[in-house]
């Protein structure tokens, strides 16, 4: 009886949320562009084509992960296989099926693998998104689709995945797409972690490992004083699927049609 | 006659829990993935169906002129190596990353152009399924502008309830002799 009051504020809520690029599922739509990603792989050309997707607005929280965990019980930490998940997963968890009064029901769920957020996003049809559709819309900020030549801007992305992180702090305000937290105290999974194939310290020995990969990998960075998408790229480069992390997260994402 | 049937049916019960639980799938099994497949004749293969024989498994794509041919090479190779009995026990399976350009027909192509023995499996994922199954491989590719794809080249040895038993990393056409060990003693043991 207690709660009725929140429930019709969050009925009266609902609409509002629903602003312009948000179909009313807590996706925005991002649309595409070119765009010249701070990460160079071996190609020469640095402008890459990004196609029109859709975004969550804000990472999957607990309450959202515990109701998919209800709904799909063997991605509970007590049932889940061990090819898809580590002793860590949803460890911080009061219980196997819920957080718990200790964590925010909406703060971002982390301690997630790779497998777990994939399961998740493939139950709401949509999908992770890749590096660089994170990294096109992690370049807006609250009024510019593209605010990385501000060095001011900038300077603030190196706190990203901290506590300290721009979008960390209570009432930070969206991108330019709407969408928030992506420079926030989480990192997040991208569909394609393990195409990152970013082996630098290896490279160039002669030990054969180049062979490991078809075609010699040359990772370089376009621009190595994008510290949030260099430590970010770096990080989860260097990531098994079933790992998982105290400030690693995930949002899902959509092609759009 | 009630009592003997309650007997029955109990035991009966008895036996099938028993058969379940040694049908369970171990944790670490790749075949906890319900991924979906074809092969080169543009069958349904689900990827849990692989389950029941060891199998040597391993990532490329059709349009791949440089390590894919020594990958298939390579598992030729070892192939030769094994007893008939041995080579009968042993399943091989290529998998797609490339779903979109290899078509059963590009498959067929694929497998005639290595004369590749029979038995071998091309199978192709459904289009969202390639990163999930490169994933619980342990195999990382990147498609490049110009249509190839780096990937890690590697044999993967599965046994038959789809726990990963061996890698062997792809330098060359030559077998790596310390994973043929590796098949070989799995083989031993079934």
């Amino acid at each position: 009886m207690k709660r009725t009051p929140s429930v019709v504020l969050l009925v009266a809520l609902v609409p509002a949320l629903a602003g312009a690029g948000d179909a009313g599922d807590g996706y925005r739509a991002v649309p595409g562009g070119d765009f010249r990603s701070s990460v160079r792989f071996e190609e020469t050309t640095r402008q890459v084509r990004v196609a029109p997707f859709s975004m969550m607005s804000r990472p999957v929280s607990n309450a959202q992960f515990a109701a998919f965990v209800q709904r799909q019980p063997q991605w509970r930490r007590d049932r889940v296989p061990a090819v898809f998940a580590s002793p860590g997963y949803l460890g911080h968890w009061a219980t196997a099926d819920a957080p718990g009064d200790g964590l925010d029901p909406e703060a971002p769920v982390v301690h997630v693998t790779w497998h777990a957020a994939d399961a998740y996003c493939r139950e709401q049809q949509a999908r992770l998104p890749t590096f660089v559709e994170w990294e096109y819309a992690a370049a807006a900020d609250a009024t510019r689709r593209d605010a990385r030549a501000d060095p001011r801007w900038r300077m603030q992305l190196v706190n990203d995945g901290t506590p300290h992180a721009m979008d960390a702090a209570p009432g930070a305000p969206a991108n330019a797409y709407g969408l928030h937290g992506l420079h926030g105290a989480h990192w997040e999974w991208s569909e394609d972690f393990a195409s990152l194939l970013g082996d630098g310290d290896r490279r160039g020995q002669q030990d054969g490992d180049s062979l490991r990969y078809c075609g010699a990998t040359a990772l370089a960075f376009n621009d190595p004083g994008d510290y949030g998408v260099v430590k970010r790229f770096v990080l989860l480069s260097a990531l098994q699927p079933g790992a998982t992390l105290g400030n690693l997260g995930f949002r899902c994402a959509r092609s759009t049609p | 006659m009630k009592f003997v049937s309650f007997f029955l049916s109990a035991a009966l019960a008895f036996a099938g829990a028993a058969q379940a639980q040694s049908q369970a799938l171990p944790g670490d099994s790749v075949y906890h993935l319900q991924a979906s497949t074809r092969d080169a004749a543009g069958q349904p293969v689900p990827w849990p169906s692989l389950r029941g024989q060891p199998r040597v498994v391993s990532m490329f794509y059709g349009n791949c002129h440089l390590m894919c041919p020594l990958i298939i090479e390579n598992a030729k190779s070892l192939q030769k190596q094994l007893s008939p009995r041995e080579r009968a026990k042993l399943g091989i399976a290529m998998v797609s990353l490339d779903p979109a350009r290899d078509t059963p027909a590009a498959m067929r192509e694929v497998a005639q152009r290595h004369r590749v023995p029979d038995g071998w499996q091309f199978l192709i994922p459904s289009d969202n399924d390639v990163r999930a199954i490169a994933s619980v491989l342990d195999v990382r590719y990147r498609f490049r502008e110009d249509g190839s794809i780096n990937h890690t080249s590697v044999l993967v040895l599965l046994d038959a309830d789809g726990r990963i038993r061996a890698r062997s990393e792809v330098a060359g056409a030559a077998a790596d002799p310390q994973f043929l060990i590796q098949i070989k003693a799995l083989l031993a043991e079934s």
